[in-house]
């Protein structure tokens, strides 16, 4: 939900854009706070109101696939694809349903589905398809083939959505998958390899999805068995005690999902290709000596069980947002911006100093500061959050 | 080394061009004995400072080395009495005299000889004499203001050179009259000239910041001299001068601003300071410098042997003494004081008399007509009011001006004021009366911090501050307050806001101040006895050339502040704000304590990784305000249509408002490079445009009361979105409680599924509530304004954008807006029908109805016959009757003209009905006009309506035609998409594609248009509809291709040009067929931080010429642009000629209004200046034009991108067979 022109209310910025004589267009520029990690800064530049429409939610569906460059990698080794059905597998039923995403040369999938398992292959690469589907039919129908970007489900700016961008729904339908309840549990596990150069970004959609109840997390408590690089790693596991990686997402991260390492393996386990299917030379040699971890996120049965619902989980996410843009500032100094009750009365009533810092805080903390906030007496207002300035992520 | 045999030879070249018998009245010389005969001790020139450094260089470090420690002896006392004087500035004191400071625990003084040695010795014995002048001085100086004394008036100079001769001066003072030393000043060669290029060089990354730290700055002096604060300035400038990180920061024009100050107060001795450090950064006094240098004499009665070696070496520098007459502006008491110093030397002198306002005539061929005395004869329209009204009216307006702000009755239905009200109100009040002390105070502390900061060196805000009473501030920040939507305002723009509203208060006060507003009066009074209905004058002419016989005085037009300054002012303000506005916790919590909370709070939104800061009121105190429910609108000056016919418009930037400073041409904020260009236009090349807008601006309006009536009962009742009156917030789908109390989300017995989508359904309804509520906002405005109206007769001043479309300045009601918007307003002035006005109303009715868009002008009149049963139902029960009109296209200006109509059938001569009504004339697609006029394209002529023909062509079914037997062949060739498209093409699909395909749009942006389209449509399979799009929008071209072939040639052409003066590293500029110059606002970003406070605020502007310009803006802008410059022209003459005329005549960019009895008329003007505008060689013109700009430099056209340039502008695309003269005939060109 975009709101137009940023920050101002249509009747203002018409005026300020029709106004007579001495002035016209002034552009909209964003605060910068000082210490902003170096990773939220890359797109950090100024609002033209003329040009709303193309910022935001970004790239529409129709845009997605223009830009060739990705660079996609792929598990093409027979013992790597053994392993990870081991630890997949564990003591589990052999016969459950497992979502791969971007299989490729399908090495993985073949594994999975001599393990026993039921798989969909969800491939964003029309290259891979033939093969794939070739595979499934060799293994006897246990193995279903679409045309899908996983990490793209549910785009969030309205345009047409066509393949490989689809929606959870039109695809679970396809696919005969009925909804499970948070409590039950979930119908399928997923496994995949976050793409390297959206990382983050793809991390925001699923903590939003996932705290807002939409998107797969619609069907169930989806446990996610992601690889993504080590430094993201640490920073989804950091806290107090690692400052320097501590931030917004791993808050998130924490307070929603059980996280455990699988596993951890050099980069060179994989093959990159670019997007044509054509196999990379690796060059760059920082990302080559970069590990890769396995890292599987289960979200808690008992996450809304409190007063964090996906009803108003956008106002917590703006709260870890705010307070993580300057985060070596107290506590106190941003509770003023969040809520217009008494700063320190909040502080005694979490039991924190009042001159705790922000990353001094653990997640549970900040589970618990907005708890006491969305539970205090007054009636009239808890939070200075409105729909109005509404986090549009991504 | 080469460079200091060059020094020299250069040195030597200098002196021998020296008259042989200049007169070496030397200051120190006469002081010091005449020792050291023609060469001079403290040398004056780079050539004998070498020539020192041959001979004794030795010597002069001994001797210097002698003197620091005689000054330390000696200056026990000297500086023990400058820290009482500078007790703020304790490094100031040792930086006075860098001499002194270079410490020397050295030994003993060695035994001196020389004239070095002999001076020694007479400094000494003036030790005394300097003693008791400090006394003195410090005895003057405590009778000074408190914080003045704090400030720094010695400079510290970086030449070492500069200063002992600085210093020397000062202690000779006694002696030497400060006059003298300036003339020996005055003759120091600049001398870092060459130092400053290497380190201008050295700067260029940080150009634009450094850019931006000048104008900060030159705008603070400048602050600082219009408040009275001409010591702080100094002060700043000393401070600058002497840190070097920070010199370069300082312009001549700072120097200059600084010695006008002083000159006006006769201060010479600050002066001559100033001219030193003008010396000292290297700089070369210009004529404002020596204006100000001359002025103080005059004004000190100096003598004229000082005045005339003043005026020598000014004419050694080159500089004319006339043109300190005719190149400086100066006040009136300025010129005087200059006039007597310059007649002391010279008493014949006499300024050359001020240039005769000769009526410049404008030689355009396109205006000959306009401006002929002889030849067609002239009726320029007069008002329909008496001078007496006039008067009256001008008197209001200037009222209000003076007011700056005006209060408007809401039109919201009023409540009963029950207790709850009443309370409301009254707590209201007292708040308020609390905050205006709170505020008081506040602000009274952000001064005084200010002032500090200033005091500290900085330029900071406090001038600003002061330019304004405490009290008005409060008002202003109070207003704010007010206005500030619930929820809340993005901090930059606020700041912004109340920096403008602080300048345009300056403004006015000023003009108040300076007497202006008298004379202003005075011109007024007579201006009027051209247009009032009863007043005879000698000669009909036009408002401008009539205002510019009256001789008023152009008053000195006020600089903009930068943005920056606007935003740092606005910003401070908002803090105090923030600060100071607090209300007792019980309003918000009735159980909560009851100590104070914030009014306002600062919070942040996310919009992706950017980070806007907003500010946003206690949500409590909007409900106390939807509580009290005043029903005031509070709207400022400028914001309102005038009471009196706008000034008329005589340059860039005086006309319209009578008080508040307008532009004649409004761009980008903070772009001044438009400005520039007009400025240096000569005058009479503008006329065409400013008699253009002073026309437009002088068409009286008043509102349509019965339209107005019925709108407000809609709107007051449950709106009716249907009919564009909003509805209340009462009828928005509310949700029940919102989100601050999500109780309902908390339900425990809910799942989190069920929770979320909650959650969507809240959001769908906010989202709606919102935009609901702002539609409602906005048309409460228009309503209001259009309420405080009714019965009035109101003017909309007009001005234009960068490329001469002309818009009128009151945002909120006028008639550019919507429907609603322009059915509310009509004529004042009323004219009888004539034989021919009914039909014109009739057929006016019908185009609004928008339903025989394909039929003759005769078909549509007796459409409007058969249905008159229905109009005149609809003008006499509008709500209650059949509502044939709300089925129209523009409901409110059908039903405005339904009652026109059966006013005019019922009147006992219909002929003889006066009709206030305004008959519109529509260009079909004006810029596909444009193009195949341009490109004389037969097809594409004949398809927009250039070619007379029965009946009304249509473009967009052209084309959907041939874009159809495009696809017919394809179908047949068995293309898959082309076949899965039969029967999908119509005009509906084509047509916003082909209209915007005049302004540049894409294929890209195309397809999305197209792809828009198809979805709408139901029974079209959706799988396609991207190969679909794709295909037609490449048909579409294809197809405009054909028809308009001139038309696309001349497109890329403009396009390549574009591109390629882009590469070249200029942005594209051009000139009108009327003498419009533009240029396209299109730069590189460049971004803007302001730091500290509550938020560091970032703006970018994209305006910044010093930056590259934006190669894919300019090149993608220009064809638009320039298609845009010539419907403009051609508006502007229609315009001019209409009002020879005497027509009434206004536009809304291609669409024409006038009196339904003079339609005829012009008509018959618009098309015939549409074929003289085409018929100049508009497209040759252009490239003479560009060619002249931009490849007749030498530096540039060595590039590879030069000569391509060149070779593009002067292949012109070839054009068709069309003949032009056959529009005269076109019943349908606009109609």
């Amino acid at each position: 939900m975009w709101v137009p022109v940023a920050g101002l209310p249509p009747l203002l910025a018409l005026s300020a854009l029709t106004r007579g004589g001495r002035f016209c267009i002034l552009r909209f520029g964003a605060a910068r706070r000082k210490d902003v990690l170096a990773g939220n800064r890359r797109g950090l530049s100024d609002i033209h109101p003329q040009l709303l429409s193309n910022v935001g939610f970004g790239k529409s569906s129709s845009r997605v696939y223009r830009c060739r460059s990705e660079i996609k990698r792929y598990i093409t080794s027979p013992r790597l694809a053994e392993t990870l059905v081991q630890i997949l597998q564990g003591k589990g039923d052999a016969s459950q349903l497992i979502l791969e995403c971007n299989p490729g040369p399908g090495i993985l999938t073949q594994a999975l589905l001599e393990s026993g398992a039921k798989v969909i292959a969800l491939e964003s690469d029309k290259t891979f398809i033939p093969q794939l589907e070739s595979l499934g039919k060799n293994l006897g129908g246990k193995l279903e083939v679409v045309y899908c970007d996983f990490f793209k489900l549910d785009p969030r700016s309205r345009g047409i959505v066509t393949p490989p961008v689809m929606t959870s729904e039109t695809l679970f339908q396809n696919l005969g998958i009925e909804a499970l309840s948070w409590s039950k549990g979930s119908p399928f596990k997923v496994i995949g390899i976050l793409p390297t150069k959206s990382e983050r970004n793809t991390l925001w959609k699923i903590f939003h999805d996932l705290y807002s109840c939409t998107s797969i997390y619609k069907y169930g408590r989806i446990e996610l068995n992601l690889f993504i690089t080590e430094k993201e790693c640490q920073k989804l596991l950091a806290n107090p005690r690692t400052p320097n990686l501590y931030q917004a997402l791993s808050v998130l991260c924490q307070i929603a999902c059980g996280i455990k390492v699988l596993n951890k393996l050099p980069w060179s386990s994989f093959e990159t290709y670019t997007t044509n299917g054509q196999l990379e030379k690796q060059k760059h040699r920082e990302l080559v000596e970069q590990n890769m971890c396995l890292i599987q996120l289960t979200p808690h049965r008992d996450l809304f069980t409190g007063n964090l619902t996906p009803f108003n989980y956008d106002v917590f996410f703006h709260m870890l947002r705010q307070c993580f843009m300057k985060r070596n500032a107290k506590l106190v100094d941003h509770l003023h911006s969040l809520s217009p009750i008494d700063a320190l009365h909040i502080l005694k009533q979490i039991k924190k100093n009042k001159n705790v810092k922000v990353i001094d805080m653990y997640p549970q903390d900040f589970h618990c500061l907005f708890e006491t906030i969305e539970c205090s007496e007054e009636d009239t207002c808890k939070w200075l959050y409105d729909d109005f300035m509404e986090d549009v992520i991504l | 080394m080469s460079a200091l045999g060059w020094g020299r030879r250069a040195a030597g070249l200098g002196r021998a061009l020296w008259p042989a018998g200049r007169p070496r009245v030397l200051a120190e010389e006469e002081a010091f004995g005449g020792v050291g005969g023609h060469r001079r001790s403290s040398s004056a020139s780079p050539c004998e400072q070498d020539r020192r450094k041959d001979w004794g260089h030795a010597e002069l470090l001994e001797v210097l080395q002698a003197r620091v420690r005689q000054l330390q002896a000696e200056g026990v006392s000297e500086v023990t009495v400058k820290r009482v004087v500078v007790a703020r500035a304790p490094e100031a004191s040792s930086a006075q005299s860098p001499g002194k400071a270079r410490a020397g625990a050295e030994g003993a003084a060695p035994k001196l000889s020389g004239r070095w040695a002999q001076k020694l010795d007479k400094e000494q014995r003036l030790m005394q004499k300097r003693k008791q002048r400090l006394e003195g001085r410090l005895q003057k100086r405590e009778r000074t203001l408190a914080w003045q004394r704090q400030l720094r008036v010695e400079p510290r100079l970086l030449s070492g050179r500069l200063a002992n001769q600085l210093q020397r001066w000062e202690q000779g003072a006694a002696r030497s009259p400060w006059e003298e030393q300036l003339a020996r000043l005055l003759q120091e060669a600049p001398q870092r000239l060459s130092g400053d290029a290497a380190k201008a060089s050295a700067v260029r990354g940080s150009d634009v910041r450094l850019e931006g730290q000048r104008q900060r700055l030159l705008s603070f002096f400048e602050c600082c001299l219009l408040t009275g604060h001409l010591p702080l300035a100094h002060h700043v400038l000393v401070t600058h001068h002497s840190r070097s990180r920070q010199q370069r920061l300082l312009t001549l024009a700072m120097y200059n601003m600084v010695m006008r100050g002083w000159a006006r107060e006769g201060s010479f001795k600050e002066l001559v300071y100033v001219f030193f450090m003008v010396k000292d950064a290297g700089l070369a006094p210009d004529l404002l410098s020596y204006a100000a240098v001359l002025q103080c004499m005059g004004r000190l009665d100096q003598d004229a042997s000082t005045v005339r070696r003043c005026l020598k070496q000014m004419a050694q520098d080159g500089l004319q003494l006339q043109g300190l007459f005719t190149a400086v502006p100066l006040g009136e008491g300025e010129r005087a004081e200059l006039l007597r110093a310059v007649r002391k030397a010279e008493p014949t002198f006499s300024p050359p008399p001020p240039p005769p306002p000769t009526p410049q005539l404008n030689t355009s061929p396109l205006l000959r007509e306009v401006y002929a005395k002889q030849g067609c004869p002239v009726s320029y329209p007069r008002l329909h009011l008496p001078l007496k009204k006039l008067q009256d009216l001008f008197q209001q307006q200037l009222r209000v001006e003076l007011a700056t702000t005006v209060t408007v009755q809401s039109v919201e239905k009023a409540q009963p004021p029950t207790e709850e009200v009443l309370h409301a109100r009254k707590t209201l009040a007292d708040l308020r009366a609390t905050w205006e002390t709170a505020l008081y105070q506040e602000l009274q502390e952000t001064k005084a911090s200010e002032a500090r900061a200033a005091r500290e060196g900085r330029p900071s805000l406090f001038p600003y501050l002061c330019l304004l009473s405490e009290r008005e501030f409060v008002g202003l920040l109070l207003q704010t307050l007010q206005a500030l939507p619930a929820q809340g305002e993005s901090l930059l723009f606020l700041a912004h806001e109340l920096g403008l509203r602080v300048f345009n208060r300056h403004i006015v006060q000023r003009k108040q101040l300076s007497k202006q507003v008298q004379v202003l009066e005075q011109h007024y009074i007579k201006y009027l006895h051209l247009l009032a209905s009863d007043t005879q004058v000698a000669e009909r002419c036009l408002p401008r050339q009539w205002w510019e016989a009256l001789g008023m005085p152009e008053a000195p037009h006020e600089q903009p502040w930068p943005v920056s300054v606007l935003v740092q002012l606005g910003k401070q303000l908002a803090e105090v704000l923030v600060q100071a506005v607090q209300m007792p916790g019980s309003l918000a919590a009735p159980r909560g304590p009851g100590s104070l909370i914030p009014v306002l709070y600062h919070v942040y939104s996310f919009r992706s990784f950017r980070q806007i800061g907003i500010l946003k009121p206690h949500p409590a105190f909007t409900q106390l305000l939807e509580a009290a429910a005043e029903r005031t609108l509070t709207f400022e000056s400028t914001e309102v249509p005038m009471l009196c016919p706008p000034l008329p418009w005589t340059s860039p930037h005086s006309g319209a408002f009578l008080l508040s400073p307008t532009k004649m041409m409004r761009s980008v904020e903070g772009t001044q490079q438009h400005q520039l260009l007009l400025e240096r236009c000569p005058p009479a090349q503008l006329h065409g445009a400013l008699d253009a807008l002073t026309q437009l601006g002088n068409c009286a309006w008043r509102v349509n009361g019965r339209v107005l009536d019925l709108v407000l009962e809609l709107f007051t009742d449950k709106g009716c979105p249907r009919l564009g009156v909003p509805a209340p917030p009462s009828e928005a789908p509310r949700p029940p409680q919102g989100r601050q109390t999500p109780k309902s989300g908390l339900l425990p017995d809910l799942s989190p599924a069920d929770k979320a989508e909650m959650r969507r359904e809240l959001a769908r309804r906010l989202k709606v509530a919102r935009e609901m509520q702002s539609l409602r906002a906005d048309a409460l405005c228009r309503l209001s304004l259009a309420q405080h109206l009714r019965h009035r007769v109101f003017w909309l001043p007009h001005n234009m954008d960068f490329r001469g479309r002309t818009y009128p300045c009151p945002p909120h009601f006028n008639h550019l807006g919507s429907d609603l918007a322009r059915a509310l307003l009509e004529f004042a002035q009323g004219r009888p029908l004539g034989p021919h006005g009914l039909d014109w109303l009739k057929i006016h009715l019908v185009n609004l109805t928008g339903l025989k868009k394909r039929e003759s002008l005769q078909a549509r009149r007796d459409f409007a016959d058969q249905l008159m049963e229905d109009i005149l139902d609809s003008a006499d029960q509008p709500m209650t009757g059949r509502r044939w009109w709300m089925e129209a296209d523009e409901p409110w200006q059908a039903l405005a003209c339904c009652m026109e109509i059966a006013r005019a059938t019922r009147a006992p001569d219909p002929a003889a009905y006066i009709s206030h009504f305004p008959v519109h004339q529509d260009g079909s697609c004006n810029g596909l006009q444009h193009y195949a006029a341009l490109g004389r394209d037969s097809v594409g002529a004949a398809s927009v309506n250039l070619l007379p023909s029965d009946l009304p062509q249509d473009v967009y079914s052209g084309v959907a035609a041939q874009v159809e037997v495009f696809r017919r062949q394809d179908a047949e060739q068995g293309v898959h998409v082309a076949q899965v498209l039969e029967g999908f093409i119509s005009r509906k699909v084509v047509k916003q594609t082909v209209m915007t395909v005049v302004y540049g749009v894409t294929r890209y942006g195309g397809r999305l248009q197209i792809e828009k389209r198809l979805r709408e449509l139901h029974n079209f399979p959706q799988e396609f509809l991207w190969e679909a799009s794709h295909y037609l929008v490449r048909q579409v071209f294809n197809s405009l291709q054909e028809m308009f072939s001139g038309t696309r040639s001349i497109q890329r052409w403009l396009t390549e040009s574009a591109r390629l003066i882009s590469h070249t590293g200029s942005a594209v500029e051009w000139v009108t067929p009327l003498g419009i110059p533009v240029i396209q606002p299109y730069h590189r970003d460049s971004k803007v931080m302001i730091k500290g406070g509550i938020q560091s605020l970032t703006f970018s502007s994209s305006g910044d010429t010093s930056q590259k310009p934006n190669t894919l803006k300019q090149k993608n802008g220009f064809p638009p642009n320039f298609i845009h410059s010539l419907d403009s022209s051609h508006m502007m003459l229609t315009a001019l000629h209409c009002y020879r005329k005497g027509l009434t005549f206004v536009s809304v960019h291609d669409c024409f209004w006038t009196h339904a009895a003079d339609v005829a008329v012009m008509n018959q003007v618009c098309r015939e200046q549409f074929v003289r505008l085409h018929s100049q060689p508009i497209l040759h013109d252009l490239s003479r034009f560009l060619v002249k700009r931009f490849c007749s430099d030498s530096r540039v056209s060595k590039s590879v991108w030069a000569s391509r340039l060149l070779d593009t502008l002067l292949s012109v695309p070839k054009t068709g067979a069309f003949d032009l003269e056959q529009v005269k005939r076109s019943t349908y060109f606009f109609s």
